[in-house]
């Protein structure tokens, strides 16, 4: 989870790597764009629901001493649901708050690595032994008076008394194997996050239709990560369309729901080929989920794009890509990837700046708000096991955003008494539509090494533009 | 001058005698040792469950975890030390009065309980690695937790096999001090038994047959067990008044600590340590077994586990079925009786249902579960009285 926000006077970038199971402890990293931010008090809450009224006492970061704008501390996650982190940065300029939504769900269990399996397996053997060993001796020579030697009857007894042992101690190693196996399975069944399956069907006249699937996990969790959606930047659902394995087509379409909960959209003019889809949608907790399936589409002729739509056409993606820091659009202007010299590690927060300008190199000042966003920006993976939807102010849907700000202002608790509305920076979600900007920023971190294309979407003079970008992360 | 006849010899003689005769009432230091350390992880399991109700925030070095390992080392050193010098020592009486399990020499009791500390260690990275692959704990009785629970009943049941050993061939005043402490530390082990019930031990399951079952399941073996072991005509009511009293002081006192969750979602807003439940009335049916055992002492040991372990059951449900409708009625929503005390994850509007019995589906559930329950206390009973005359036989 990436996020740039404002606490009151300071400029925070956060950056927050959720564990692989939850419950569990998640890294917190926090850097502040200008010194004079002395400690960051942080404390996860629900953003909505009981779980949210009461926040336990604060976790305090102090400043790394090799670098005074940097923070970092552990955030506990004590259960997988749709959270808040509430911050609250002091300092030279008093104190300023803000909330982070941070999506919790654990993805894996992890296997037993060998040499702990080894050392555990060597120390059970040991164990049944002794245990065996000392119920033969018991029975052997503990009931003798002291001094008296042990005679046959008791030797043999020992002996039968070990083998019975032995057969219970199995009987009871055996059963507890059924149970941890039992167990394992109804802990990952109950906890591991599956996201819903996403049915996908051609309709005539170039629509299609797209229906959510049931999903166990969120029904569960009616509160916390709750089954229905809201809107994110005014619409139910974004719907990526990408032409696999050479993503040279891209579509952002944004279908709207029927009353029948499925989701219908009439289809822009598609070449025919394999399809990837991922669909964004935002759960009324602020929960985040990105669907995925798969599609053979024909040549279809379709509809004109309109609205918040957009597609495009780009070259092939190479395996052996090395990236490219310009991108042609399609009204005539360019994007620049300003790109920092060096290679792109993965795990680590990088800034991706893009600029547009005109034919003859001018920056073109004239980028307006796309859906309330500076720019959006689709970070995916060749294998297509990475699809990222980020905006200028990081990974967090905006409507979870909007709902954590919001919870801010209802329910501070001791330590976050200010609400939102004594804290500038914090009042809207969105950027005013009179905006008028040449550059737009992502902050984002690779989450492994590969090669990805990066589709940064833009709108000037009403028209949206897509740039295209390829690069090898380390 | 009548005192200045007395001879200075048998004066000296006499002096002596009690010298040897305090001496051979002394208690062994590893018998304290093995005391203390029972009780350091009897406390500290009470404390780690209040942890996880009140505060939440786990780490290996909670003070409640502290507690727990600082009985478990001090058990495991404790037993090692009488191993080793009894193996390699010149203490010919110690020597005599051990065993032998892999050419080392020790009394059985020793064995045992080193055997649990190293399970307590060995459950340590098993621990961790569920955390890791299944999260921080959620639930109380996970299969590493199991590992744990076994290492701890075994240190619990060594100390027990060594002082009922020392118990079997003393005589006289150290008999009867090892009588008593033996019987305190039955008492901590009905203790940490009902721990590992608590859920099942809850007031709006009283009128359920589960309650009953859960009960019948072990309680009998372990008061049966112990009470014969101790020797003492009323063993089975001294355990659990000692588990009474355990309870109730950690009930009336924890409450006393003010503390707060440092871990979300906090749903219940917490302000102090949130102590167990009010202890089970097992002293009623404890005495029971008490009578009923005496009464047919001499009677085959199937049929008095017949009719001890259905007085068991009889007496249970006739104090526990009114203490229930008691418990859920709000007179008993106060510090005395603690019904008013909820963990920090329990949401607000879930409080009514502990003041709501949760019944069994049907009648003929409830009599099955109940079949169930009374044959589980016949056989926990059984099992009691053949663990029971096994402590008595011990002389290692």
């Amino acid at each position: 989870m990436y996020y740039q926000g404002d606490a009151g006077p300071y400029k925070l970038v956060v950056l927050i790597r959720t564990p692989q199971m939850i419950p569990g402890v998640a890294e917190i990293q926090i850097r502040s764009s200008q010194p004079g931010v002395r400690r960051i008090k942080f404390v996860p809450v629900y953003i909505v629901g009981e779980g949210s009224k009461y926040p336990p006492p604060p976790d305090v970061l102090m400043p790394s001493k090799e670098d005074p704008q940097f923070f970092s501390g552990k955030l506990w996650l004590m259960a997988s649901g749709s959270w808040e982190v509430r911050i609250e940065a002091e300092g030279d300029k008093g104190s300023g708050a803000m909330a982070v939504p941070v999506p919790a769900a654990a993805r894996n269990t992890l296997p037993m690595e060998k040499g702990l399996g080894a050392i555990l397996f060597g120390l059970m053997a040991l164990l049944v032994a002794a245990m065996v060993s000392i119920v033969g001796a018991a029975r052997r020579e503990g009931q003798l008076e002291p001094g008296v030697q042990a005679g046959s009857p008791q030797k043999r007894g020992a002996r039968l008394v070990m083998a019975v042992a032995f057969v219970v101690v199995a009987g009871i190693l055996t059963l507890g194997g059924f149970w941890w196996k039992a167990a394992a399975a109804s802990l990952s069944d109950r906890m591991i996050y599956k996201p819903p399956q996403l049915f996908v069907s051609l309709l005539p006249d170039a629509r299609m239709t797209l229906r959510i699937g049931e999903s166990a996990w969120h029904t569960r969790r009616p509160d916390t990560v709750s089954t229905r959606l809201i809107p994110d930047h005014g619409h139910l659902m974004h719907l990526f369309l990408i032409r696999v394995p050479l993503m040279d087509r891209f579509y952002h379409l944004h279908p709207p729901e029927d009353q029948s909960g499925a989701f219908t959209d009439e289809l822009p003019a598609l070449s025919a080929g394999h399809y990837q889809i991922f669909a964004d949608i935002v759960r009324q907790s602020g929960f985040p989920d990105t669907l995925a399936a798969e599609l053979d589409m024909p040549e279809t002729p379709g509809h004109p794009l309109a609205g918040d739509d957009s597609g495009v056409s780009a070259s092939y993606l190479s395996p052996d890509a090395n990236g490219n820091l310009v991108s042609p659009l399609s009204d005539g202007s360019r994007m620049i990837w300003e790109r920092e010299a060096g290679s792109l590690p993965s795990n680590k927060l990088t800034w991706f700046r893009f600029r547009v300008e005109d034919a003859d190199g001018n920056p073109v000042e004239s980028l307006e708000p796309y859906m309330g966003m500076a720019g959006h920006a689709e970070f995916v993976r060749s294998d297509l096991t990475v699809f990222a939807h980020l905006h200028p102010d990081g990974s967090a849907p905006m409507a979870a955003v909007s709902l954590a700000e919001a919870s801010l202002g209802k329910n501070s608790g001791a330590s976050f008494a200010s609400g939102a509305n004594s804290m500038p920076g914090m009042a809207m979600s969105g950027m005013p539509a009179e905006s008028r900007f040449a550059e737009v920023a992502f902050p984002y971190g690779f989450p492994k090494p590969g090669l990805y294309r990066i589709f940064v979407q833009v709108k000037r003079n009403g028209q949206i533009l897509t740039g295209i970008f390829d690069a090898r992360a380390d | 001058m009548a005192q200045a006849s007395v001879p200075l010899e048998s004066l000296r003689d006499g002096v002596a005698h009690s010298r040897a005769e305090s001496a051979a009432a002394k208690i062994p230091w590893f018998v304290w040792s093995g005391l203390v350390a029972v009780s350091s992880i009897a406390f500290g399991l009470y404390w780690d469950i209040s942890w996880h109700m009140t505060i939440g925030r786990d780490t290996f070095w909670t003070p409640a975890h502290l507690a727990i390992h600082f009985g478990g080392i001090l058990a495991a050193f404790t037993c090692t030390y009488l191993i080793f010098s009894t193996t390699f020592g010149h203490d010919q009486a110690a020597r005599d009065a051990s065993v032998n399990v892999w050419g080392f020499r020790g009394p059985v009791g020793a064995f045992l309980t080193a055997w649990g500390g190293v399970t307590m260690v060995a459950s340590a990275p098993f621990d961790n690695w569920w955390h890791n692959s299944f999260g921080l704990d959620v639930e109380i009785l996970s299969p590493p937790h199991f590992v744990l629970g076994l290492g701890i009943l075994a240190v619990q049941i060594g100390v027990l096999v060594l002082i009922v050993a020392e118990k079997n061939r003393a005589a006289g005043a150290r008999r009867s001090k090892l009588t008593r402490l033996f019987l305190y530390l039955s008492g901590l082990g009905l203790f940490l038994h009902s721990m590992l019930k608590s859920e099942y031990a809850d007031a709006n399951l009283m009128h359920s047959a589960v309650f009953y079952r859960a009960v019948a399941i072990g309680t009998p073996t372990v008061l049966v067990a112990y009470a014969r072991a101790s020797g003492h005509k009323w063993g089975a009511t001294i355990v659990s008044s000692v588990y009474t009293v355990v309870m109730l002081t950690f009930l009336w006192t924890f409450p006393l600590f003010p503390a707060q969750p440092k871990l979300g979602p906090v749903y219940t807003n917490v302000t102090h340590m949130v102590p167990m439940e009010f202890p089970l009335l097992l002293i009623v049916p404890a005495f029971v077994l008490d009578l009923v055992l005496n009464r047919f002492s001499n009677r085959g040991a199937w049929f008095q586990a017949l009719v001890a372990g259905t007085a068991f059951l009889a007496a249970l449900a006739l104090v526990q079925w009114p203490f229930g409708s008691f418990l859920i009625s709000p007179l008993a929503r106060n510090g005395i009786f603690g019904m008013t005390n909820f963990a920090y994850q329990e949401p607000i509007s879930m409080h009514q249902l502990a003041y709501k019995f949760r019944l069994d589906s049907t009648r003929s559930v409830f009599w099955l579960g109940m079949g169930a329950a009374w044959i589980a206390a016949f056989l926990s009973t059984r099992v009691g009285l053949a663990f029971g005359s096994w402590f008595l036989r011990i002389r290692r």
